[in-house]
């Protein structure tokens, strides 16, 4: 047999792999949950990037506000708080001898059978969601943040010269200071994107099987703690080089001639 | 027999101050169609504050303004419709920096005047073609001197049609030798009849096609009158004190010119 005589620490590398249905499962679920996270932080960060910028007295404070308690507060806090919220809710309800709400009764799964293994992928239960919206609304502060600069960046002539040609200042906003404001973004802006697939760790804390999780199962079937970490950390680099390079791609492409 | 006109912009005891400082004091003039009205004046004077009082970027604490009648005060007046009628040529150009030469002339056309994109793109390379920058329609602004950018500038003002062009500074973030590209398509279209408010500090511009120059000083404005009166003969000590400064800048006054001889004699 070649297995025996490749050198130990490779066989055991070759042992972790073939939990390799675990591990393609645990990937999914840590790439579904980020680009999840990523897209809701894009959005609401952006949004409250304009409130805090352009919104006026009030809106301007909600936006710094929510802004500076979501990153001052620590993610694994928020991801308990959010957790255990519909349940503290349930106890109110149930006292109340009200309808409440049902955790852990539903989820929505898909199911594959490669290599005679069934692969099955939880895309939205209780602690899938809770896991997705605790990212998103936490990378959305940070997001915030970074977009904030950018529009910052800007200036205020061209909104000006927009105003003075009659547009509203929304339109302003929109036709100009963003397109360029969402360029000049993008080098900044991939720290969040790079920072976030390993944020999605967190989860593990609630239950959520992604790929931190399933090292954990692989560990506790055949004891390889360095082999499964290696793999895991490997795994991570790779991604992230290519989000790395991928943004890069972007940033080259969009870019301004001239700038 | 009288002649009774409405002027284009009528300008009535504007007040305008920024926290405890009163940049406006009180001005007010009017502007007839085809008018051009030079506003000069020391830094710090109000010039730019007035300019931008009249099109409500930042809005004057008293006093009025009407185009053409109309009252831009009122309440119930839609600051950005007004807008599209008042076009402005700023001193650092603000072209959107993102779009083509030519997109940055049509933008307005389309989102503001709702003009189908073809028609707004031959409407915006006709006026590229008055300021001379039709050839450079594809390029964007940081591939564009800054006499160029500001002739673009001028066209993004000028093909919404407006019923006056506010020049805020126009020349004078540009180096010397771009200047001239600038006046004189600024001459061009003054001479084709453009409503025009230009602050400038041109003095051969405001000679050639001003009707009128005002200086203002402190927010007030301390003289006013034809070209003719306030370049020759201008009453005030400060306005002499003034144009003689600017005519040192140029060479044009002896007092540059005997600096060096005293230094040659000694």
């Amino acid at each position: 047999m070649i297995f025996q005589e490749l050198p130990e620490q490779l066989q055991d590398f070759l042992r972790v792999l073939e939990y390799w249905d675990h591990i393609l499962v645990g990937l999914t679920k840590t790439l579904w949950l980020y680009v999840w996270a990523l897209l809701i932080g894009f959005f609401l960060g952006l949004l409250f990037s304009i409130l805090r910028q352009y919104g006026g007295r009030i809106l301007s404070r909600i936006a710094t506000g929510y802004i500076e308690l979501m990153r001052g507060t620590p993610l694994l806090v928020q991801l308990f708080l959010f957790y255990f919220l519909p349940f503290s809710l349930n106890a109110l309800l149930e006292a109340q001898g009200l309808p409440f709400i049902p955790i852990g009764r539903w989820r929505f799964y898909v199911s594959t059978t490669i290599f005679n293994r069934t692969l099955t992928v939880v895309l939205l239960d209780h602690a899938t969601l809770i896991g997705i919206l605790t990212l998103g609304l936490n990378s959305a502060a940070y997001q915030a943040e970074y977009f904030r600069g950018a529009i910052t960046s800007i200036g205020t002539g061209q909104l000006e010269a927009a105003q003075s040609l009659g547009m509203s200042r929304r339109a302003g906003i929109f036709h100009v200071v963003l397109p360029q404001a969402l360029r000049r973004v993008i080098p900044a802006w991939s720290n969040e994107a790079a920072y976030l697939p390993k944020y999605t760790l967190v989860v593990f804390y609630i239950g959520v099987s992604e790929l931190f999780a399933k090292a954990h199962y692989i560990i506790s079937e055949i004891f390889l703690t360095l082999a499964t970490y290696t793999i895991i950390a490997l795994i991570f680099l790779v991604l992230i080089t290519i989000i790395s390079k991928l943004l890069d791609f972007i940033y080259k492409r969009t870019a301004i001639p001239g700038l | 027999m009288e002649i009774k006109y409405e002027p284009v912009l009528r300008v009535v005891d504007l007040w305008k101050s920024y926290e405890d400082l009163e940049v406006l004091k009180g001005v007010s003039f009017d502007l007839a169609e085809r008018e051009v009205k030079v506003i000069f004046g020391p830094s710090g004077s109000g010039k730019s504050t007035l300019l931008r009082c009249i099109n409500m970027l930042s809005p004057p604490d008293k006093g009025e303004v009407y185009l053409s009648g109309q009252n831009l005060i009122a309440p119930s007046v839609n600051i950005n419709a007004i807008r599209a009628r008042i076009g402005m040529v700023f001193q650092h150009f603000n072209l959107f920096a993102h779009l083509k030469a030519i997109d940055n002339v049509s933008l307005g056309l389309r989102r503001v005047k709702g003009l189908p994109k073809e028609e707004a793109r031959v409407k915006a390379l006709e006026t590229l073609e008055r300021v001379k920058m039709a050839k450079w329609a594809d390029h964007y602004p940081a591939q564009l001197s800054g006499g160029q950018q500001q002739r673009v500038g001028i066209a993004r003002a000028l093909a919404m049609e407006p019923d006056v062009i506010l020049f805020d500074e126009p020349t004078s973030a540009l180096d010397p030798e771009l200047i001239g590209e600038v006046l004189q398509v600024m001459l061009d279209i003054a001479k084709a009849g453009t409503t025009m408010v230009v602050v400038t500090h041109e003095m051969g511009f405001a000679r050639a096609v001003a009707s009128e120059m005002i200086f203002l000083d402190s927010g007030i404005i301390l003289e006013r009158g034809t070209p003719e009166h306030m370049l020759t003969s201008p009453k005030s000590g400060r306005v002499k004190f003034f144009l003689k400064q600017i005519d040192i800048l140029y060479g044009r006054h002896e007092e540059l010119i005997k600096l060096p001889d005293e230094d040659e004699n000694k």
